[in-house]
Parts: C-alpha cells; sequence; structure tokens
C-alpha cells in the first residue's frame, strides 16, 4: 500500500540575509499512513515547524522527494490544510467570514460556502458566535475557528502545529477529545506537532522524535492504546510506561549540543 | 432636573467645547462697545455679526459659491489623483523589494522638499489656473498617501500571508484578502494627512497662481482692506476642513470595528 504521506531525505536550509545559513533539516524520512494519526515531538528549533510548511507546500526544500499519495508535493493544495500555533486568524474578518476563506479561495458561491461554513462552525461549538470578531473570542474558541477553517475544504491531511499551546490546561483537554472524536468521525490523516509527550502519546497513532537540529526523524514508537481514547486511560500504567519511552528518547536530544 | 444633570453629564464635553466657543464669540462681538479703536486700527477689524453680514451678502450675490465651487474642483481633482497614484504606488512599493529599491531615493528626496516650492514652476508649465492648483495638490497629498500605504503593506503579518498561500491563494489574492485589510488603518492615517495638505495647497495656489477660488478671493480681499470678506473665506475652510476630518474620523471607526474598543481612534 502507498503510504499517504511519503518524506524522503528532505533537507532544507534556511540563508537569510546577512546572516548565517541554519540547516532547519536534514534527510529527514518519514511515512503517514492513509487516516493515520501521527505526532511530531522533538527540541525547540528542531526544524518541526519548517516540516509541517514543506508538507504545506509553503517550503521548498533543498533536496529529498516528499509525496502525497504518490505525487510530488509542489505547492498549497485542497488535500491539506492546517491550523495554525497562534491561530492565525483574520482580525477583521468575522468567524463566518474566517471559516469561510478556504472556499471563497477556491471561488465556491457565496450562498453555498455559508452553508458548508455555519455547519463547521456548529461542529465547532461555535453556533451563535459567526458573526463575532476573533478579538471577542477566548482563546479556546479561536483555536475552534482554526480547526474549523482547516476542515471547511474537507481537505484529507490536516497539518497542525502545536495548535493547543496557547490554552489553558482545561480547555486543552476538552480540545483533544473533541479532536479525537472529530478525527473517529472524519478518518483524515493527521500530522501533530507537539511539546507535550502527554499530548503525543494520548492522541496518536504514532509518534515520532525528532532529533536537535538539524532535525530527522529519530525514533518510532506506536501507541498501541485501544480507541477509543478517554480522559482515565491517561491514569494506567501502560501510558506512563509509554510517556516514558518517549521521553527517554526525547531527553537525549535536549542536552545542549 | 436629576434629568438635566444626566443630559449634562453625558454631553458634558461637547456642551463645554459649544458654549465657550459661543462664549468667545460674544466677547468677540462686545470689543467695539468695551473700547475704541483707533481710526487706523478699526479699519482692520470686525465683529461676528458683520461677518456673518457679509457671508449672507457674498452668498445672495452668488460669489461664494462661484469661488468654492473653483476651489472644490481643484481640491477633488487633486487629490483624486493622488489617490489614484498613491495608493497603487504605495501597495507595487511595499510588496517588490526592486521597485522599493529603485524608487525609494526619489521618494525620499521627494517628500524631504516643501512642496510649496514647486509652485511657481508649475505656474510656469501649466499657467495661472485650475491645472497649476491641482498639481500642487497633488504633490502635497500624494505622498503622505504613498508612505503610509508602504508602511501597512510593509507591516503585514507574515503568518497571516502564510495561512492565506496555504489555502492556495495568489498573489492577486493574498493583495485583496490580506495586504490591503491589513493597511486600512495606514491608508486612513495617509488620507487624513493628505486631506490637510490638499487644502493648504488649494489656498496657497489660490493665493499666487489664480484668478479665482476662495484663496483668492481671501487674497483679494485682504489687499483692499475687507476684512469681513477675508473671514467669511477663513470661515469657509474652517468648516470644510472639519467636516472632512470628522468623515474620516467615521470612515476610521466604521472600518475599525473589528479592532478591540482600546485601539479605535488610535
Ligand atoms: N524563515 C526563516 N529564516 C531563517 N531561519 C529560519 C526561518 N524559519 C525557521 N528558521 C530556523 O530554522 C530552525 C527550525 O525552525 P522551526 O520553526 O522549524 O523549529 P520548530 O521545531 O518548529 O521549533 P519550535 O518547537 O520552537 O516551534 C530554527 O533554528 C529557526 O531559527
Ligand atoms: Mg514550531
Amino acid at each position: 500500500m502507498v503510504p499517504c504521506i511519503q518524506a524522503r531525505d528532505i533537507s532544507l536550509t534556511f540563508k537569510p540575509k546577512n546572516r548565517d545559513p541554519v540547516t532547519a533539516l536534514k534527510e529527514l524520512t518519514l511515512d503517514v499512513a492513509k487516516g493515520e494519526f501521527v505526532s511530531l515531538v522533538g527540541p525547540s528549533g528542531c526544524g518541526k515547524s519548517t516540516f509541517l510548511n514543506v508538507l504545506l507546500g509553503l517550503l521548498k526544500p533543498d533536496g529529498g522527494e516528499i509525496r502525497l499519495n504518490g505525487k510530488q508535493i509542489t505547492g498549497p493544495g485542497q488535500e491539506r490544510a492546517m491550523v495554525f500555533q497562534e491561530f492565525g486568524l483574520l482580525p477583521w474578518r468575522t468567524v463566518l467570514a474566517n471559516v469561510e476563506l478556504g472556499l471563497e479561495l477556491k471561488g465556491v458561491q457565496a450562498s453555498v460556502r455559508r452553508e458548508r461554513a455555519m455547519e463547521l462552525i456548529k461542529m465547532a461549538g461555535l453556533a451563535g458566535f459567526a458573526s463575532h470578531y476573533p478579538h471577542e473570542l477566548s482563546g479556546g474558541m479561536k483555536q475552534r475557528v482554526g480547526l474549523a477553517r482547516a476542515l471547511v475544504t474537507d481537505p484529507e491531511v490536516l497539518l497542525m502545529d502545536e495548535p493547543f499551546a496557547a490554552l489553558d490546561a482545561q480547555t486543552r483537554d476538552l480540545m483533544q477529545l473533541e479532536l479525537l472524536q472529530i478525527w473517529d468521525r472524519t478518518k483524515k490523516t493527521v500530522v501533530f506537532v507537539t511539546h507535550s509527550i502527554e499530548e503525543a502519546a494520548y492522541l496518536s497513532d504514532r509518534v515520532i522524535v525528532i532529533s536537535a537540529r538539524p532535525g530527522r526523524a529519530k525514533d518510532v514508537m506506536k501507541i498501541a492504546l485501544p480507541r477509543p481514547r478517554d480522559y482515565e486511560m491517561r491514569l494506567s500504567a501502560e501510558f506512563n510506561d509509554i510517556k516514558a519511552r518517549i521521553w527517554a528518547s526525547l531527553k537525549e536530544e535536549l542536552v545542549t549540543k | 432636573m436629576t434629568g438635566l444633570t444626566s443630559f449634562y453629564r453625558e454631553k458634558e464635553a461637547y456642551l463645554l467645547g459649544i458654549g465657550f466657543i459661543v462664549f468667545l464669540l460674544a466677547l468677540w462681538q462686545c470689543v467695539p462697545l468695551l473700547i475704541t479703536l483707533p481710526r487706523g486700527y478699526a479699519l482692520f477689524f470686525t465683529t461676528p455679526s458683520r461677518i456673518a453680514a457679509t457671508f449672507y451678502r457674498l452668498l445672495v450675490e452668488g460669489q461664494i459659491q462661484e469661488h468654492f465651487y473653483v476651489s472644490v474642483a481643484a481640491f477633488l481633482s487633486g487629490l483624486g489623483i493622488a489617490i489614484a497614484v498613491g495608493l497603487p504606488f504605495g501597495i507595487v512599493m511595499g510588496r517588490s523589494r526592486t521597485l522599493d529599491a529603485l524608487s525609494d531615493p526619489y521618494v525620499t528626496a521627494l517628500n524631504a522638499t516643501p512642496r510649496l516650492v514647486w509652485l511657481p514652476l508649475f505656474i510656469l508649465w501649466f499657467g495661472i489656473g485650475i491645472w497649476s492648483k491641482v498639481m500642487i495638490v497633488f504633490v502635497g497629498a500624494v505622498f503622505p498617501l504613498l508612505i503610509n500605504t508602504y508602511a501597512g503593506v510593509k507591516n503585514v503579518d507574515r503568518v497571516l500571508v502564510n495561512v492565506v498561500r496555504s489555502f492556495g491563494a495568489n498573489e492577486w489574492q493574498v493583495m485583496k484578502v490580506v495586504v490591503l485589510p491589513n493597511s486600512l488603518p495606514y491608508i486612513i492615517v495617509g488620507l487624513r494627512l493628505a486631506i490637510g495638505r490638499a487644502i493648504l495647497g488649494v489656498v496657497v495656489g489660490e493665493f499666487f497662481g489664480s484668478s479665482k477660488g476662495l484663496g483668492f478671493m481671501i487674497a483679494s480681499a485682504a489687499s483692499n482692506y475687507k476684512v469681513d470678506v477675508v473671514f467669511a473665506g477663513v470661515a469657509i475652510f474652517m468648516g470644510l476642513s472639519l467636516i472632512l476630518t470628522l468623515s474620516v474620523k467615521k470612515l476610521e471607526n466604521s472600518l475599525a470595528r473589528w479592532r478591540p474598543e482600546a485601539a479605535k481612534n488610535f
């Protein structure tokens, strides 16, 4: 079977003007199966966001190949959508207009995209907030908008860059649960970046540990916990075992090099 | 009584402002009753009631309208051309490094030059009449528009551009969906400055390079010691500037609905 995402020896070096080049990724190789939930964990600055941007088609790698369903990724496409860390909402647009964005850029007729956007707003638990502006929403609500916006074009692959990092612990727990439910219903392929080992272990089918910069896939851990997973599962000895294993691998990368 | 007190509280700033203006006008009106001005000075002195009477007479005779149209025509054409040139140019300069580098020296140098030094040249080139005025209005108004638009475009949030790109937006859509809305507050600040410069351009242009218009009316009245007429002209410019400033403010607030309350009216 062809994996949904196939990254082979991806390398990328940033060459900022008047500064030393930074090699963010070096020969990163990983596969993600269709419908799989994969998390990437790794030290800060190891190139996780860079990799997601390569997947999204916003950055072009200097070397290696990246394929989606066997086809080379050359730019953004509607089979992929990203949920951004700091929400990335357009502050001058209402919730509705923000969620509609993807359809609007595709040239979908106004009435059709309105209907579809309202559907997702409701699904994200934002019914009644369609005409609010982002500054009138809490952090959790903003990220629900971010999620609804990413899902509006019904992408096959959902990329998430520390989507819950800016949220308080309880909101975060709630959003994780909702994300699992949505994923269960829609069967999307998810690539999820996080700094929380607990979050990675709780959500994923596999956790990939990325090495310190330049980033490569260092370790792959299969999370064989049964689904649907609930909050109580996090208290089990098995779950703690998995966390300990991820941590052991990640720890080696955190020592200053 | 409480009704009146709360009405006052609500409109305090407004009522105080209006009240003080009325008080000052009344005081001015009473000056000739309180002190006798020497003959030579009385020639240059007038009162609000005489100004109002003159204003009314000029209005009935149609003189004000005639000059008003000429001035407004120069103002609108100059400002219109400035907007038509300044906005696109500011956007393009903000988005293209090459064009930025090419035009930056000229923009900086021209913007630093006092605009009125061009007036003699414009009068030579375009003659006494509307076109020299339009040009001086244009030169005054175009730079604040261009420079503020440029600043707004430069200031655009990279993350938001990436968000929109990730949905497959082309450069034109990025412009429409992110760059332009993001620059709008800047453009409006530019517009406010540009309006001030444009009015100044009209006045000075008509002082020196015109035989019509409110500026000309003021200048020629002054050289004939018709102080009432001068004041009538000044009052029109005052009213005009006030109305325009308030409209821009309104535009600003209506476009800034998405901003947190505290950031409005920055
Ligand atoms: N546009 C850019 N220009 C220059 N260097 C960049 C750019 N973007 C990222 N980098 C560098 O590339 C490296 C990887 O950045 P990246 O944002 O991918 O890290 P990350 O793993 O997402 O980190 P974090 O966990 O802190 O978000 C960093 O050292 C960063 O400084
Ligand atoms: Mg990152």
